[in-house]
């Protein structure tokens, strides 16, 4: 029945405004002016054949002059000595940490090339985030800091060193305080290093710090059980989700752990044993997670408080005092229901809220309590260490340096000119504190105001230790040697306080020997190495007990509900969250993470307002029309964009943009949305209530949502969970078996056995993909895929070989059916009330190819192991082949883009091309290219099971959006072999080909997106 | 008078012949002993020591030349271990200088093996160092003998000028001579008659020139020389078959590979591993040479590039400098080529690409290495899948549809883009 459900991936597709239509009428965005050459000026001018002749002239001597060239003598250069374990040419791998996450590092001939997750890693098993993806690029940008610097100039360690201490020494006696601001520590070395640094110097203090803070959960669990701890989530024990703005698959706490938890509940195994969590989802913007959920409920900030008091109330049957019904009757009618549905589920339920107040967070606590969550869904005994920063330590070190009794401020990893919500406190403090020393690696904001710059090492140069989790902890080693004249900030710290062990390696060993390494069962040399080649130790976690809620709600919810009451009083409630690309903005170099669609929005390379469409139309607004937004006192101008499924009467900013000391790639892009953010009881808060004022400019927003189209084409297949328990082919469209016809000719008996070994084909969940855009970051990085720049993006010019379609659709009219047709869409202005499906679209590998019968001159064919090759030294740049492709998926090299000085700033220059795969060409100006599914990977694959004299395993070869997905939700392997995951996941009833109508063929399978929408409608 | 210088050369004669004798008994004797100690120098002591130079230990002609306790050398070659635990200042001293690698104990030689050893260790140097002493007079004539190369094109271009100079005489002389006559009123018969030919010869010329089938039949050869010879030209643009650069170091693959049978992966290493067959790194070198041909210059220029000082047989990194090698072998990006594929999953020999490069005194590129060339190899080459499980159901599926017929690289996919071109 949703098969004729209509689905549109932009308001613009859906009011088909005429840009639209005519843009996408042709496949570029910008025609070739070849008919204006014919019709205009070119063919009608007076000497048109002289002008002919001189250009052939010109162009033949021209050919002749450049093939007169020389050809150049290339030399090889041998290692002098070279180390044992490399080979030239082949890989190596080394466990490493990122963030708390064990990794492993692929080198090649000693530089870091890319980075994947370590299968065994205890928090995504595997999967990286598109963060972690992209960190190994900020290895070799050349914008970090390149030697230590005093005062803006740079000077030597030495120099540093004998500087420092001297001014420590004096600060010390003087009796002033030693501030060590840093984001959250969760490195127990680097714990230990700088609490010897404050034994030291006893002046000393130690300031946690974290841009995004989760400050308000630590202190509600103070509050509520006693225990100021980040508690860890445990998704996948939960059968009935409640999120009020938690964008728990994206940015908040653990993203990608959860997304693998969550879809564990959700994914083809789980559907296969009649099992689905369900996931009903609170909030004012779209988030990512919000895009995932079953429901979704678009209300304001301000309505959060008020939500959950109502939800208490009727979990608990009492009533809180002050309690009054939201605004909204559906949403009132939906907190009621999901009462109901989590008491249904009690001890199998968890409600998590996004929100950094500390009153919100004791009643999520209260009621969880109520839920039995602790114990279950929500671990207290094995907390999370990801963030333990204290909002309040930041202030009261900014008032406390205001007053001057700060003598020295060190601020690693931390930022705070620019991402603490008054940069310009900041400044007045700092300028009252003689020692400023940073260990960034970039000349941020904080470093620009300090007199020492003591470059820290990029992760993949460091040692180290990280433990993101109570009893998992993971080792860092070094893949590289410094790029930069850079030293690790623990290091420093060692010589600066005259630390006896001289070097932090040293350091990290005897830490894991005396304390370590016996949580693992290890001990000694051995131990070590076993660990170096494990990545990490874990230890039996504590039993989750459960926890009894002991405080008094009455003045909580008064609180809260005084809080909404004054938030609701604003024109425009203002709500500043992070995106799953730029995250707190720490980031903001890394051209991979800029040019990474925003997974809702699909903006690159810009921050914005995004609003509900109904408000637009109200105000009058046009899309990326400029409007001026003020809250908290700070002003900013920001290009509108209509969001459907956002609240009405509210706005969201993401955090991250806007930075002006991040380097050449992120100066400057987007604005500054940490301004926004106050300090109130004892948090940083969120949300704001702002004014707004149109300006009249247009500002565009390089968008990729409307490129590629199928021109109306339905490629998205849904079902509900009901009527997939019914028929687990509903909404496959498989029933209506018809005949099937072949291009070739059948008779021929070679094109039956065309595949006769290996058929490589894939197949892709939609029902675990949770768009998040990981896989995209890691093909860039496997395939070399160049970033075009926010101007090219604006020109459909994007060249990612995997994207991640977006699709709206809307929910049930009025009556509870299905919107299908248009004329009903028309009248229904409901935008806020929005589902999403997200499909991850990259080259099908169709066995029909309508690509392959195009091209002129044979540059893109078959293979006999079913893959649609692209030979680029053949290409000539017809782009016929784009043209005719159905999906939309091959991308053309307008530009040389690795050689062109317009894109400098981007990857290509003499230390970024130091990433580079080199196993995979880089492609040359006019060449059409496109997903290769990894035919690198295939084909090394192959040559070890050769030279290993066995069979290839399934699994063996993974492609790299694979590798890297959390959710597992691309399979990909050998359709010829019936025991193949992934011809048991293309077996699966939901399987469905998009555009299998046109008889294509296409490689990939997709899995029906099912929705557990429930047997009574929510929205 | 002849009978007394009869009697006196005789006598001379024994004289002297008794007097040989004598010499030749005494330096036999002399000899026995070195002879002896030379042997058990080989046989033992040449892993690790040269007489003139410092290897693994000390150079032993000046070593032992300096030290003169021969009890003392005795009991240290016989057991340096006993000598150093008993704490012997002088042992104590060597072995702290030589990093503290203990010699190898010779409890197995006699006191008269090592006494035959030292002789001739002593005996060798002091030939060395006379030999060294006339060497440099030798080498300095020898050097003025060679007339360098510049004099000898000096004086080939005096005797080319020279002969143009008469050439040009010879003419002068001719003419004027001619002119003197046709003053005289004398006309030679030869002048004559050679215009006569002359004009003989235009006409034929003409008349050639007029048969419109012959000028078309020269054109078209020539257009056809022309044209084959672009074609060709440009058909091997890019191909280098033959290349043969200088390298920096005259490393003889003919000597190595071919004299003295060294194996290719021995200095190759990646070829069965990885894509690359990789050019030796120096410490692959340093294996053999830092005892082989090390007063050799190109040996030197190994030591230089290391920073590797052989007297003192220490590295010195800050001196290091690689070596530029000369690429022949230039595939282009575009195409990816594995060495283990090939050499190791296919069995294929070196030389089948690379040529006989065991013959090769500087090595050239031998295959032309265009993509016509591996196509051919992969149609014609059958898949070798004996022994291997990974073959085995991919035989058995081409085995079911091509009945029998033989299954070359090609039927497995190897002329398709992706196997090489990604």
């Amino acid at each position: 029945m949703d098969s004729n459900k209509k689905y549109w991936k932009g308001l613009e597709e859906l009011n088909r405004t005429p840009e639209f239509v005519e843009k996408n009428k042709h496949e570029f965005a910008e025609p070739i002016p070849i008919e204006e050459v014919l019709s205009g000026g070119g063919l009608m001018g007076k000497t048109p054949r002289r002008d002919f002749l001189k250009a052939l002239g010109f162009g033949v001597g021209a050919v002749t002059l450049a093939a007169c060239q020389k050809v150049p003598v290339h030399k090889s250069i041998p290692y002098l000595i070279k180390p044992e374990e490399v080979t030239p040419g082949v890989a190596n791998y080394y466990s490493s940490t990122y963030d708390g996450s064990a990794i492993l590092v692929k080198t090649r001939e000693g530089r870091p090339i890319k980075v994947e997750g370590n299968p065994n890693d205890l928090l995504s098993k595997g999967g990286l985030s598109a963060q972690a993806q992209a960190s190994v690029l900020d290895l070799y940008d050349n914008s970090r800091v390149q030697d230590p610097q005093q005062n803006g100039s740079p000077t030597g360690w030495a120099q540093v060193d004998a500087f420092v201490k001297n001014q420590l020494a004096a600060i010390a006696a003087s009796g002033k305080t030693i501030s060590i601001v840093t984001s959250t520590i969760h490195s127990p070395s680097t714990q230990a290093v700088i609490n010897d640094f404050i034994a030291k110097y006893p002046t000393a203090k130690h300031v946690s710090y974290d841009a995004v803070s989760y400050t308000g959960i630590i202190k509600a669990n103070q509050n509520s059980f006693g225990k100021a701890v980040l508690p860890h989530y445990n998704f996948d024990k939960a059968d009935v989700i409640v999120s009020f703005a938690a964008d728990f698959l994206g940015t908040w706490i653990s993203g990608e752990e959860f997304t693998r938890q969550y879809v564990s509940n959700r994914n083809n195994k789980s559907l296969e044993a009649k099992k689905m969590s369900r996931h009903i989802q609170f909030e004012s913007g779209m988030s990512l997670t919000g895009t995932n959920a079953d429901v979704r409920i678009a209300i304001k900030p301000s309505e959060e408080g008020v939500a959950l008091v109502n939800l208490y109330n009727a979990l608990s049957g009492t009533t809180l005092p002050g309690s009054r019904k939201l605004t909204t009757a559906n949403a009132d009618k939906a907190i009621l229901l999901v009462a109901a549905e989590l008491k249904a589920a009690k001890g199998k339920a968890l409600v998590v809220c996004g929100s950094n107040d500390v009153a919100t967070q004791v009643l999520v606590n209260a009621i969880n309590s109520l839920l039995g969550s602790y114990g279950t869904t929500i671990d207290l005994d094995n907390p999370s260490r990801q963030y333990a920063g204290n909002d309040a330590e930041i202030v009261d070190f900014i008032t406390q340096a205001k007053n001057g009794t700060v003598g020295a401020a060190l601020f690693l990893d931390a930022n705070p000119a620019y991402d603490y919500h008054s940069a310009d406190a900041v400044k007045d403090a700092l300028k009252k504190v003689s020692l400023k020393i940073s260990f960034s690696d970039h000349a941020d904001e904080t470093a620009a105001l300090c007199n020492i710059i003591a470059p820290n090492h990029h992760y993949l140069e460091s040692w180290g230790d990280d433990s993101s989790v109570t009893g998992y902890y993971t080792v860092m080693q070094p893949t590289i040697n410094p790029v930069y004249n850079t030293r690790q900030a623990e290091q420093s710290l060692l010589v600066w306080s005259d630390n006896p062990v001289k070097d932090y390696y040293t350091y990290v060993r005897n830490n894991w020997n005396n304390n370590l390494l016996a949580k693992g069962g290890l001990s000694g040399q051995a131990g070590w190495e076993t660990l170096l080649q494990t990545g990490f130790v874990l230890a039996a976690p504590v039993a989750a007990g459960s926890y009894t809620f002991n405080y008094d709600l009455n003045a909580v919810a008064q609180t809260i509900l005084n809080q909404s009451a004054k938030l609701a009083e604003a024109k425009v409630e203002l709500q500043v969250y992070q995106n799953t690309a730029m995250r707190d903005g720490k980031r903001a170099n890394n051209p991979w993470l800029q040019e990474l669609p925003d997974p809702v929005s699909k903006v690159t390379w810009d921050n914005f307002a995004a609003m509900s469409p109904s408000d637009i139309i109200k105000l009058g607004l046009d899309e990326f029309e400029v409007i001026k937004i003020e809250a908290n006192g700070y002003t900013v101008t920001l290009p509108v964009l209509s969001q459907p499924g956002q609240a009405p009467g509210t706005i969201s900013v993401a955090v991250g943009y806007g930075r002006t000391a991040a380097g050449l790639v992120g100066n400057n892009v987007g604005k500054n949305a940490y301004p926004f953010l106050s300090f109130l009881n004892g948090t940083f808060q969120t949300n704001a209530s702002a004014t707004i004022t149109a300006t009249g400019d247009i500002f565009p927003l390089s968008q990729t949502q409307t490129h590629h189209s199928f021109e109306g084409r339905n490629v998205i297949r849904e079902a509900s969970f009901t009527e997939y328990k019914k028929n687990p082919a509903a909404g496959s469209g498989a029933e209506g078996e018809h005949e099937k016809y072949d291009l070739w000719e059948a008779t021929n008996e070679d094109h039956i056995h065309a595949r006769p070994v290996y058929d490589w084909v894939m197949a892709i969940d939609l029902n675990a993909c949770t768009g998040c855009g990981a896989c995209v970051v890691a093909c860039s990085a496997e395939n070399n895929i160049p970033v075009v720049g926010k101007d090219e993006v604006g020109r459909r010019r994007e060249m990612h070989w995997i994207r991640i379609d977006r699709y709206y659709s809307f929910n049930n009219d009025s009556n509870g059916h299905a919107v299908t047709k248009e004329k009903e869409i028309a009248k229904l202005d409901n935008f806020n009330n929005v589902t999403v499906v997200h499909q991850p679209m990259l080259c099908q590998h169709c066995d029909h190819a309508p690509c392959e019968t195009v091209c002129p001159v044979l540059a893109t064919v078959h293979s006999s192991e079913g893959l649609n090759q692209m030979a680029y030294n053949r290409c000539v740049g017809t782009r016929y082949c784009a043209n005719n492709c159905p999906y939309k998926v091959r991308r053309f090299n307008w530009f040389n883009y690795w050689n062109d000085s317009r894109f400098d700033n981007y990857l290509n220059n003499e230390h970024t091309q130091l990433v580079l795969n080199p196993d995979v060409t880089t492609r040359f100006r006019g060449v059409m290219e496109k997903c290769s599914m990894c035919v690198q990977r295939i084909q090394a694959g192959k040559l070890q099971a050769k030279m290993e004299k066995r069979p290839l395993r399934d699994g063996e070869v993974k492609v790299a959006c694979q590798q890297t997905c959390s959710a597992n939700a691309i399979v990909f392997g050998n359709r010829n072999d019936p025991n193949s995951e992934v011809s048991k996941a293309l077996k699966s009833e939901r399987t469905y080909y998009v555009l299998e109508e046109l008889n294509v063929k296409p490689g990939i399978g997709y899995q029906v997106k099912v929705r557990n929408t429930g047997t009574e409608s929510l929205a | 008078m002849r009978n007394i210088s009869l009697i006196f050369k005789q006598f001379s004669r024994s004289v002297l012949l008794i007097a040989g004798l004598v010499v030749c008994g005494l330096t036999a004797h002399a000899q026995t002993d070195a002879a002896k100690g030379e042997a058990i120098f080989k046989a033992k002591c040449t892993a690790c020591h040269k007489i003139d130079t410092r290897m693994t230990g000390p150079a032993l002609g000046p070593q032992l030349t300096s030290e003169t306790d021969d009890a003392y050398l005795t009991k240290w070659i016989q057991n340096n271990q006993a000598l150093i635990a008993a704490k012997n200042p002088k042992a104590v001293k060597i072995f702290n200088e030589y990093n503290q690698a203990g010699m190898t104990v010779f409890a197995e030689l006699s006191d008269a093996d090592v006494g035959n050893v030292i002789t001739y260790i002593r005996a060798d140097w002091k030939k060395i160092q006379e030999d060294k002493a006339k060497a440099p007079a030798a080498g300095a004539v020898a050097e003025d003998k060679g007339p360098s190369s510049l004099v000898i094109w000096g004086l080939l271009g005096v005797i080319v000028i020279a002969f143009i100079v008469i050439l040009v005489l010879n003419k002068v002389i001719a003419t004027l001579e001619r002119l003197l006559l046709n003053r005289q009123g004398i006309v030679l018969e030869e002048d004559a008659e050679e215009e006569k030919v002359k004009a003989d010869r235009t006409a034929t010329f003409k008349k050639l020139l007029k048969n419109k089938k012959l000028v078309f039949f020269i054109v078209l050869c020539g257009t056809i020389a022309m044209g084959s010879f672009s074609w060709v030209t440009m058909w091997n643009t890019n191909v280098h078959q033959g290349y043969q650069p200088v390298q920096p170091i005259k490393y003889s693959h003919e000597l190595h590979a071919g004299a003295m049978k060294i194996e290719c992966q021995y200095c190759h290493t990646g070829a069965f591993k990885s894509k690359n067959a990789s050019i030796p790194s120096l410490n692959v070198c340093m294996n053999c040479h830092k005892s082989v041909k090390t007063e050799s210059p190109e040996i030197h220029k190994i030591y230089d590039a290391l920073g590797y000082d052989p007297n003192t047989a220490k590295y010195d990194s800050t001196k290091a400098k690689p070596i530029q090698w000369v690429r022949i072998h230039n595939l282009p990006d575009l195409a990816y080529f594995n060495h283990s594929q090939h050499v190791k999953v296919g069995a294929i020999k070196c030389q089948t690409c690379h040529g006989p490069v065991e013959t090769m005194k500087e090595v050239y590129q031998y295959s032309p290495l265009t993509m016509k060339w591996c196509i051919q190899c992969h149609k014609r080459t059958e898949v070798n899948g004996k022994g291997n499980a990974y073959y085995d159901s991919i035989l058995a599926a081409h085995d079911k549809i091509k009945k029998g017929e033989k299954v070359t690289a090609a039927v497995l996919g190897g002329i398709e883009c992706a196997k090489c071109h990604y």
